[in-house]
């Protein structure tokens, strides 16, 4: 898909990952003040889908010659529903965007849980993810941006 | 609030599952249409869940022309994500995809609350955002993307 991209560049495209994510959860959180969090999420995978199926269509022909990372094999089934938890942490994140918790603290507290996860599926390969043991640089990385994410929610 | 506050965890690990899910399927066939398979997986969940909650569902029409149009970005920008996180976890790992995408969140997230006003708090959130940065200068060392599928 990305064939130029290596090393490092992975790490910014994860940055920018979550650059979007809390774009997406804001506008979500929005979509929902309007609505309700499930009626703002339906909206956002439907507009989604439409989009996805677009850029699949526009970029169909080039990317099939490229695509050279792909695994061996057929993919297994359980992992075309990667969505229904996906469709979760929408209807979640519009219900605790606006509770007390606010988008920072929802974000603070799904980042425990993302990083508790991470923890348990590098070590253990579940979901079929590589497993890599940490580093201690790894550890220490996680511990600070961990500890300035906490900064930043409890000085609000 | 501590339901809340289990909801958010509970939030993390189901997008810690969706992320590592669609990083295999994204292994398979690629990240966009890993995304569509995703949205689209999303899309018939939530029609069924809204056709089966009681209570008055917003409607339709009424709810498309009072919210203001930029708020239906949302669902274009979740393609992206997901489309980034399925080409990016399998090369990274789970625990660094999280770590990374947390760090551009957080950092996202105090721009989006910042209106302007200086506060005692403004200087605690640059530190909180200053510990990030160095985490995630930290992080930058060489990665062998080649690797971890060739080991798999």
């Amino acid at each position: 898909m990305f064939p130029m991209l290596k090393g490092s560049t992975n790490l910014l495209l994860a940055l920018l990952g979550g650059v979007l994510l809390a774009l997406m959860i804001k506008l979500n959180g929005e979509l929902a003040r309007y609505s309700s969090a499930l009626f703002s999420s339906w909206v956002a995978h439907g507009i989604g889908a439409l989009a996805a199926l677009l850029i699949v269509c526009l970029i169909s022909t080039k990317s099939a010659r490229h695509h050279t990372n792909s695994s061996p094999g057929k993919a297994p089934r359980w992992s075309y529903l990667g969505g229904i938890p996906g469709a979760f942490t929408v209807v979640l994140a519009g219900i605790t965007v606006n509770s007390p918790l606010g988008l920072a603290g929802s974000l603070a507290l799904m980042m425990v849980g993302q990083v508790i996860f991470g923890l348990l599926t590098d070590q253990r390969g579940w979901f079929g993810v590589p497993r890599r043991p940490l580093t201690r640089r790894d550890e220490l990385v996680t511990v600070c941006v961990l500890a300035g994410s906490a900064l930043i929610i409890f000085s609000r | 609030m501590i339901s809340f506050i289990l909801l958010a965890l509970l939030n993390g690990l189901c997008i810690g599952a969706s992320r590592a899910i669609n990083g295999r399927l994204g292994s398979h066939i690629g990240a966009f249409p890993t995304s569509w398979w995703n949205h689209a997986v999303g899309f018939a969940l939530l029609s069924a869940l809204l056709l089966l909650t009681p209570g008055p569902t917003p409607a339709l029409l009424e709810t498309l022309h009072s919210a203001p149009l930029l708020s239906y970005a949302g669902g274009v920008i979740g393609v992206l994500f997901v489309a980034l996180n399925s080409h990016v976890l399998p090369r990274i790992g789970t625990t660094r995809t999280a770590v990374l995408v947390i760090s551009g969140q957080m950092v996202t997230g105090v721009l989006l609350d910042f209106h302007g006003q200086w506060h005692t708090s403004t200087l605690a959130q640059l530190a909180g955002v200053a510990l990030i940065v160095a985490g995630i200068y930290l992080s930058r060392r060489p990665v062998k993307p080649a690797a971890s599928l060739a080991t798999r």
